[in-house]
């Protein structure tokens, strides 16, 4: 069984271009020329500037979204309909607001064919890990939006996926409750290793998170550059090793990548670029 | 409907908001028929067309003792009841599983888009004779055009709700393992159920509308046709009292569904209610 599960997760991008037609009929490139590979369970932080489609990998990656050239493969499979095994958060919340926080855990089981009875029981220990217990029969209004992240976290783990795909997911939160839901994300992470990709803008928390950071080029994106995060496991809160001079090194080494994005997509965003902001 | 002046009600703790608003309906209620009486008994409005409150309770006391010319005055109401009731359910499935089959599969869509459109063009009354015609003077031809009034109104907003379902909410069914129908009962249903219960209240008003209007086309029996007959001999107080018992009767139903639409919905947050889109 950890056997199959350390073989499984792994994602593979050759040469993916993404390609969308626009309602007024242009053709936009999301992403152009995309190779990656993320090792089963390797945490991969992917960054780069607003809508360079870093969240196209995601979709493709989920097997929602079909790449226009190229390959996408997931544990060894191309991706050909929903990928299997795979979870997703994303940026919104996604669980149902006219179900119960334990009968929103409960759908992936209830979906694999999981008796009714085991199904919520096994949401309800779910629950119990993210520390919602005494929430169950709330409904996803009645909850702060940092306990909906835990009940979607819960709901995104509880089908032990050998994928875990997050778009953002922590971006509408605030900075505090971003660093715990980051803390608690690596240590439920630990415990089952599935592979992860993680698309945030933030680059801290890409840092601090993962085992590799992608930085994508400003739209059409592509693979700018790979970097390896040597800080080692288990890594302890974030708010804390950030100080550290090998993170400040990394955080460095990977804005130099990445500003030169961000700056390009601004300039092409606000027409007057900013004196002495704009790079020769 | 809302509590928007929860605030206001709890500043005065001698009556609560309910029963300030109950109160405020019943001076309505009481200063309407006031007036009308006063102004009927002066004959500044001319009795025999406009009729005076009293003349009305007069006139349902007769039929409900006596009976009317067609019959005890409860069969009436009764046969009037079913064709609405027989029409509103009929509307309402039909619309609900046709506004979401087609919001789910767009090329079904697209192909009766005009179709649909063309229908919903056709004036209901000449329905009302087509199906009277067809069917004959019974129950069928009421409910038939009853359930078309209310079918229009279901289907455009089930239709409606079943196309601004979240797309995130359907991709994160579909990757946690969920089928097409998973997707259906999970997410698009439920997301309909918001914009079907907004046009419920329409499309109960209409089948009584339908009900009524197809009795007065063809019937042997109901509430339109003893409009009709009152209309013909010159009673309006009959004419006003088959109107306050219809209203009553809506007025019932609405409450109930009222309570329905609370249970439906109690996941949603307090306050926030979908509008009625009328087709």
């Amino acid at each position: 069984m950890a056997e199959q599960a350390a073989r499984l997760g792994g994602v593979k991008f050759e040469g993916v271009s993404k390609r969308f037609v626009s309602p007024i009929g242009e053709t936009m490139t999301a992403l152009r020329d995309v190779n990656l590979e993320i090792q089963p369970g390797q945490f991969c932080a992917i960054v780069g500037p607003t809508g360079c489609g870093k969240s196209t990998t995601l979709t493709m990656a989920a097997g929602l979204d079909r790449p226009s050239e190229g390959r996408v493969s997931v544990s060894g499979q191309p991706v050909n309909g929903i990928t299997k095994g795979a979870s997703f958060m994303f940026q919104q919340d996604a669980l149902l607001p006219w179900k119960s926080i334990v009968a929103n855990v409960a759908l992936g089981p209830t979906f694999n064919k999981v008796p009714q009875k085991d199904a919520l029981d096994a949401a309800r220990d779910w629950l119990r890990t993210v520390g919602l217990a005494g929430f169950e029969s709330h409904y996803p209004h009645q909850l702060s939006g940092g306990m909906r992240k835990r009940a979607s976290l819960a709901a995104a783990l509880i089908n032990k996926p050998s994928m875990l795909l997050m778009d953002e997911p922590f971006s509408a939160l605030d900075v505090q409750t971003r660093a715990i839901m980051s803390n608690e994300l690596l240590s439920l992470w630990d415990k089952t290793k599935p592979s992860v990709l993680f698309v945030t803008h933030d680059l801290e928390e890409a840092i601090g998170l993962a085992d590799k950071v992608v930085v994508i080029t400003a739209g059409p994106g592509t693979v700018k550059a790979v970097f390896d995060i040597d800080l080692p496991r288990p890594r302890g809160p974030l708010q804390e090793i950030r100080f550290e001079p090998r993170f400040l090194e990394l955080h460095h080494q990977i804005w130099e990548a990445l500003r030169d994005e961000v700056q390009r997509t601004y300039a092409r965003q606000s027409v007057p670029t900013p004196a002495g902001k704009a790079k020769p | 409907m809302s509590e928007v002046n929860a605030a206001t009600a709890a500043q005065s703790p001698a009556l609560s908001w309910r029963q300030k608003v109950l109160f405020g309906q019943v001076a309505v209620f009481v200063i309407w028929m006031a007036v009308w009486q006063i102004l009927a008994g002066l004959e500044l409005i001319d009795p025999f067309i406009s009729a005076s409150p009293w003349s009305v309770v007069v006139r349902l006391a007769d039929w409900f003792v006596n009976g009317t010319a067609l019959g005890s005055f409860w069969y009436q109401v009764l046969v009037t009841l079913g064709e609405a009731a027989g029409g509103f359910v009929l509307g309402v499935i039909a619309g609900v599983f046709l506004g979401i089959l087609l919001g789910q599969i767009d090329y079904l869509a697209d192909v009766l888009n005009p179709y649909i459109k063309f229908f919903n063009a056709v004036p209901r009354i000449v329905l009302g004779s087509i199906f009277v015609m067809w069917l004959g003077l019974g129950l069928p031809a009421k409910a038939f055009l009853a359930a078309v009034l209310v079918f229009f109104v279901v289907f455009f907003n089930a239709f409606q709700g079943a196309r601004s379902v979240d797309p995130n909410l359907v991709a994160n069914i579909r990757i946690l393992g969920g089928s097409r129908m998973d997707v259906v009962r999970n997410v698009v249903l439920p997301s309909a159920l918001t914009w079907i219960i907004a046009s419920l209240h329409v499309a109960l008003g209409l089948a009584i509308v339908g009900a009524i209007v197809g009795e007065i086309l063809g019937a042997q029996h109901g509430l339109g046709l003893l409009i009709k007959f009152s209309q013909n001999n010159f009673d309006s107080p009959g004419v006003y009292g088959c109107m306050f018992v219809i209203g009553a009767i809506v007025l019932s139903v609405e409450a109930v569904m009222a309570r329905v639409e609370k249970r439906l919905l109690k996941w949603q947050k307090p306050k926030s209610s979908t509008s009625a889109q009328d087709a």
